[in-house]
């Protein structure tokens, strides 16, 4: 068992690709790291990197203390688990699961002894003599995984390892990866794209975005502080509203303006905040679909909103608002690259399953005002203080 | 008026609808068996004029009545069958070996390794398969006698494995395409080099592969004659075809003993066709489904 050190890796392909950008990341020993993005964000690149599959173009990368960019796979001593699970079609699951250890030299009866355990702990033992393509999906996963923890590895690497699995499959082999991971405590870098396996899998999660780490942290941070209006759209379902919003002065300090609408900020927002003066670029405002409340009436820290949509999810209901003007109309708003635009700003709002919102309903909404997110309206950059 | 009264049909009483019409593709399925028919006998007919001939003497034959083995007992006299058989055996496995040898790992290269001008020296390699021997031999008589390997096997064996080389690599470029590169990723991060994930991976799983080189090799080896008869000059080295040429050309050629060494001849490429069969439709419609 060890540590992982990404020291500024980079990785190009061809000319100018750069897949992965100077990614520094330390994964501690026993530490389940996801790594999350969209696709193409670098995150399988970086993995591959880690097990030898890729060449590391500039940066150094460390296993243990040791700099491995030159050390073959073999010997890195790490396991990994694919996506579309790679077991060996001709060889049964007790085969599968002792190859690695028979390639190591290893005797049959130790073989055996350690294929066994692992069957044990993945409830396999009943399947050893079967041949992968008898096997479901589920089963199919566990037995990548027994590939890799009968090694004993330094560490596991996981490329979306559920991703080929139906939805409730996912959720159980989602537990069971973190359970057989604590039981182990082996350091595992884990990627996926889905966020939901990132926030409740992690110890932390570094999330990626065109080859570049932008945030590193435990999911609670990563969810209540993001450090740029991506990772705070990308984290969390549905995602942060994010609305860019110019700033105006108000009675008591400073106000958001929404459209027609201006929204009251709590002055404790301009000491926590590198605000922008009044006159200023504007903001990214940003606020989760879980701080926003419907109220009975109008005021001043209050929006008038109309119901576009509602989806109802069975435990919960999304409703799309769209902010209103005075008149009742969709007020018509700006987009980021400054062109007018006739689509009406939208809110995603969470609500409880007996709520009795029907679409064409004018709602007063409330946004929590101990969860504002402000982000700068160029960079992206959150304005909080000290992030 | 008085209206006609008709009794519903049966198909009417049960509210259905009328029966279709006999689908078109009997008829179509019938003309295509027959073709087959066709194809088969013309095919057959040889092999079964083979059969009859060579169980008949030269007598009985140019009297064209009668049965007797005398062909059969008088065809070692004739030719040495035996040694011609090993021969062409000799010739025929050890071409496959090297054909096998160079193919595999080249169609795993071409398929699962980055390198630079790699589609250009897969081209290359490939459009070999476009020049027809004939073009080529002379050359390549000049150049194997140059080396002084035309006596026994060696020649032969050289040039047949140079001539079926590039059919084995495109085949196996295109197998090992469809494998996927995971596996053999699993395997190297195991612990396997490129040649043991080759050996120990992908070997096993590339047995319908194997199989489509091997017989479609074994059949154009062993039923060829031009190579042989040019490359394997030492008399007792010859491969059946040779022989079988020779006896052909004789002054006095006994057609029942030519047809009797032609069964013997055509005999073990048929059995290796048959055996591999299965393997060979496999081998040959791979990458279809994908």
């Amino acid at each position: 068992m060890a540590e992982i050190t990404f020291d500024g890796v980079t990785k190009i392909f061809g000319d100018d690709i750069r897949a992965v950008d100077e990614l520094s990341l330390h994964v501690a020993d026993g530490e389940f790291m996801v790594l999350v993005g969209p696709s193409g964000c670098g995150k399988t690149t970086a993995l591959r990197m880690l097990a030898g599959l890729e060449d590391i173009t500039a940066g150094s990368l460390s296993i243990g203390g040791t700099v491995v960019n030159n050390v073959l796979p073999k010997d890195r001593d790490v396991a990994m688990v694919f996506q579309n699970y790679a077991l060996y079609p001709h060889m049964t699951v007790a085969q599968n699961m002792g190859f690695a250890l028979k390639i190591r030299g290893q005797s049959k009866g130790e073989v055996a002894k350690k294929v066994g355990e692992a069957a044990a702990i993945l409830r396999l033992t009943d399947y050893l003599d079967r041949r992968p393509k008898a096997l479901s999906g589920g089963q199919r996963q566990r037995v990548a995984m027994g590939r890799a923890i009968v090694r004993s590895p330094q560490a596991f690497l996981m490329d979306e390892p559920l991703s080929n699995l139906d939805a409730q499959l996912r959720v159980e082999m989602r537990l069971e990866i973190a359970r057989i991971q604590r039981l182990l405590g082996v350091a595992t870098v884990y990627v996926t794209h889905d966020q939901i396996e990132a926030m409740t899998m992690g110890d932390r999660v570094a999330v990626m975005r065109g080859g570049k780490l932008q945030q590193c942290d435990t999911p609670q941070d990563l969810y209540d502080h993001p450090k740029n209006d991506f990772v705070a759209g990308f984290m969390g379902s549905p995602p942060m509203n994010l609305l860019r919003a110019n700033l105006e002065s108000a009675d008591a300090g400073v106000a958001l303006v929404l459209g027609a609408q201006r929204l009251a900020i709590p002055s404790s927002y301009a000491t926590s905040h590198h605000l922008p003066r009044v006159d200023g670029p504007g903001v990214v405002f940003g606020v989760r679909p879980e701080d926003v409340e419907v109220r009975d009436v109008s005021s001043a820290d209050s929006l008038t909103t109309r119901v576009e949509r509602r989806e109802a999810l069975g435990a919960e209901i999304l409703v799309h608002l769209s902010l209103v003007d005075a008149e009742g109309d969709n007020a018509i708003v700006v987009n980021d690259s400054g062109a007018v635009v006739a689509r009406p700003t939208m809110l995603v709002a969470k609500m409880g399953p007996r709520s009795g919102v029907s679409v064409g309903d004018h709602l007063q909404v409330r946004l929590n005002p101990e969860h504002f997110h402000f982000f700068d309206a160029d960079s992206g950059l959150s304005l909080r203080r000290g992030a | 008026m008085m209206a006609v009264l008709t009794p519903p049909t049966e198909s009417e009483g049960r509210n259905e609808p009328p029966p279709l019409k006999k689908p078109p593709r009997k008829i179509g399925r019938w003309v295509l068996f027959g073709a087959m028919i066709v194809v088969a006998v013309v095919m057959l007919y040889p092999f079964f004029v083979m059969g009859v001939t060579s169980l008949k003497s030269e007598s009985q034959f140019l009297s064209g009545g009668g049965f007797s083995w005398l062909s059969w007992s008088s065809l070692t006299s004739v030719i040495p069958v035996g040694q011609e058989v090993l021969s062409s055996t000799i010739v025929c496995s050890s071409s496959i070996l090297i054909i096998l040898c160079v193919g595999l790992p080249a169609g795993f290269a071409f398929s699962k390794l980055r390198f630079r001008m790699s589609t250009v020296v897969f081209l290359v390699i490939v459009s070999a398969m476009m020049v027809p021997l004939q073009a080529i031999l002379m050359p390549e008589f000049v150049n194997v006698t140059k080396l002084g390997l035309t006596g026994g096997y060696t020649g032969a064996i050289l040039v047949y494995a140079a001539l079926g080389t590039p059919f084995s690599v495109f085949l196996f470029t295109t197998y090992f395409r469809g494998v996927p590169d995971e596996l053999i990723e699993a395997g190297i991060v195991d612990g396997l080099g490129y040649f043991g994930a080759l050996w120990r991976l992908v070997l096993p799983i590339a047995v319908p592969a194997i199989a489509t080189v091997t017989v479609l090799q074994f059949i154009q080896i062993w039923d060829d004659l031009l190579v042989g008869l040019l490359f394997i000059q030492n008399t007792s080295d010859r491969p059946i075809t040779v022989g079988l040429a020779v006896l052909a050309a004789g002054r006095t050629t006994s057609i029942p003993e030519l047809m009797a060494g032609s069964i013997i001849s055509a005999l073990p490429a048929m059995l290796v066709y048959l055996g591999f069969q299965r393997y060979l439709v496999k081998g040959l419609t791979m990458g279809i489904d994908r």
